[in-house]
């Protein structure tokens, strides 16, 4: 075959895939029950579909199977710089999404090579229909899901003294260990707190200077600081996908001069698959966690 | 990695489409470390199709299959990781050749696990699959029926190319 009419075929199978899949996600946003809510399908439908449009776009082009990997990859890519300009998602959002992108493009790639060299239309015509089923009723179930993220530390020093280190804290100039911190992902730096008494503005400030606005809404002192939040940044990376909706310290005197703290945090999910998202979500609101907990034993151990 | 998920994830592969997602990242990974590996599997694929009656599709874990008339021949992970089922009596035979080991997962069935990770070992993946497509291709054949009972015979039905395999098991049958 001709390098032009290659190339052309190849050209054809990104375009067609990327006008299906953001005519797809414009739909879906047009008539999603919740504004900002991705849904599974998105995820993980559209990606396959979008592999298998390119493997009827190259059915005739004889690909080898290193071939079609590159070409997938370099498809999954352009749309992920497409929803990076279009959706307007940040890096570190789009970091976590790749994954599942480029696993269901290859995947409905070589499934379509395989549709396509079986040549039997009752077959193909039903993995479709199927999967438009699929679609529509994911796009139609309600999408709601909230998780508690729970952590514990021990530090020795009596309860009164980690206390004042729950309510506000001085920067943290401890280095990032978690390596999406490092990559970029905004990490907490300090706490301000108005007052210390029930109904007070708190702010969590991060590392970009995005400040999440909280009022304590428990204040138990030695006992228990919960707070809720109230205002969020309109970060990219966060905005639309993920809201905390509430954090909790709780201290417990061991009755040996040291202190366990428990650190809690509500959040709600608006991106889906969750068995895919929320592992993410978990892992990072952990993170978040570790670091203000191990500022708060730093300080409190400090003599 | 993949010793680690199917020894620790291998449940996931009842999630659908799951093991197919996990094969297509092994793809890439592949395509990136030993981009050779995915050419290798373009021509032992080419070479199964040549053979009379197979063709091939996707695998239900994930992975490139053989198959003739509708049986399995075996089939191939992204990794270079061939399967094959055999009877227990050939499987006992081969793995005295030392260059096939159990299954991955299935250790006390009738498959074995071959890794491809020379280009020689592409020629070895040929003549088990061929054993394997001997096997199914001739079951209601009398040449098959000999070919059960006396390897000798069958080595002579076969192409020179998978000689060497049915010739060792032959002879560690006769041990």
């Amino acid at each position: 075959m001709k390098k032009d009419i290659y190339e052309f075929e190849v050209a054809k199978g990104f375009i067609l895939s990327n006008i299906f899949a953001f005519a797809i996600i414009g739909i879906t946003k047009h008539f999603a029950e919740k504004q900002g809510v991705l849904i599974f399908s998105e995820f993980v439908i559209v990606p396959f579909v979008m592999g298998v449009i390119c493997a009827w776009s190259w059915k005739e082009l004889g690909m080898t199977r290193g071939r079609m990997t590159w070409v997938s990859c370099l498809n999954a890519l352009i749309g992920i710089g497409l929803s990076a300009i279009i959706l307007k998602e940040g890096a570190i959002c789009l970091l976590i999404v790749s994954p599942l992108i480029f696993g269901f493009m290859i995947t409905g790639a070589f499934t379509g090579r395989a549709m396509f060299k079986k040549n039997n239309q009752n077959l193909n015509v039903s993995i479709l229909s199927l999967l438009f089923v699929l679609f529509i009723a994911d796009s139609l179930s309600v999408h709601q899901y909230e998780n508690l993220v729970s952590d514990e530390i021990v530090i020795n020093a009596p309860p009164e003294k980690v206390w004042k280190n729950v309510v506000a804290f001085e920067k943290i100039k401890e280095k990032n260990k978690f390596w999406l911190f490092q990559a970029g992902m905004p990490a907490p730096m300090a706490t301000t707190v108005e007052g210390y008494y029930k109904g007070a503005g708190r702010k969590c400030i991060f590392s970009n200077g995005y400040i999440f606005d909280e009022k304590i809404v428990t204040y138990s002192p030695n006992h228990d600081l919960t707070f809720d939040i109230i205002g969020q940044p309109k970060d990219p990376e966060i905005m639309g996908h993920i809201d905390i909706i509430r954090g909790q310290f709780l201290l417990k005197d061991n009755g040996n001069g040291t202190t366990t703290v428990i650190g809690n945090s509500w959040y709600k999910l608006y991106v889906f698959p969750v068995w895919y998202y929320d592992i993410w979500a978990k892992s990072i609101t952990r993170n978040v966690h570790l670091r203000v907990m191990d500022h708060i034993k730093a300080l409190s151990e400090k003599n | 990695m993949f010793s680690f998920v199917i020894s620790y994830l291998n449940f996931l592969k009842y999630i659908p489409l799951f093991p197919h997602v996990f094969d297509s990242l092994l793809r890439v990974w592949v395509l990136v470390t030993k981009p050779k590996l995915l050419n290798w599997l373009d021509e032992i694929e080419g070479e199964v199709l040549n053979w009379q009656g197979t063709n091939v599709s996707i695998h239900k874990y994930g992975g490139l299959q053989f198959n003739y008339r509708g049986t399995e021949i075996g089939h191939i992970h992204s990794n270079g990781l061939l399967d094959v089922l055999y009877t227990l009596k050939i499987k006992e035979v081969l793995l005295k050749t030392g260059r096939v080991s159990n299954h991955h997962v299935f250790a006390k069935s009738g498959w074995i696990s071959f890794y491809i990770k020379r280009t020689e070992d592409k020629k070895y993946a040929l003549e088990l699959l061929w054993l394997k497509y001997q096997d199914i291709h001739g079951g209601n054949t009398e040449s098959h029926r000999v070919y059960l009972v006396d390897y000798q015979n069958a080595i002579t039905l076969c192409e020179p190319l998978y000689f060497p395999l049915l010739s060792s098991v032959r002879l560690l049958l006769e041990i």
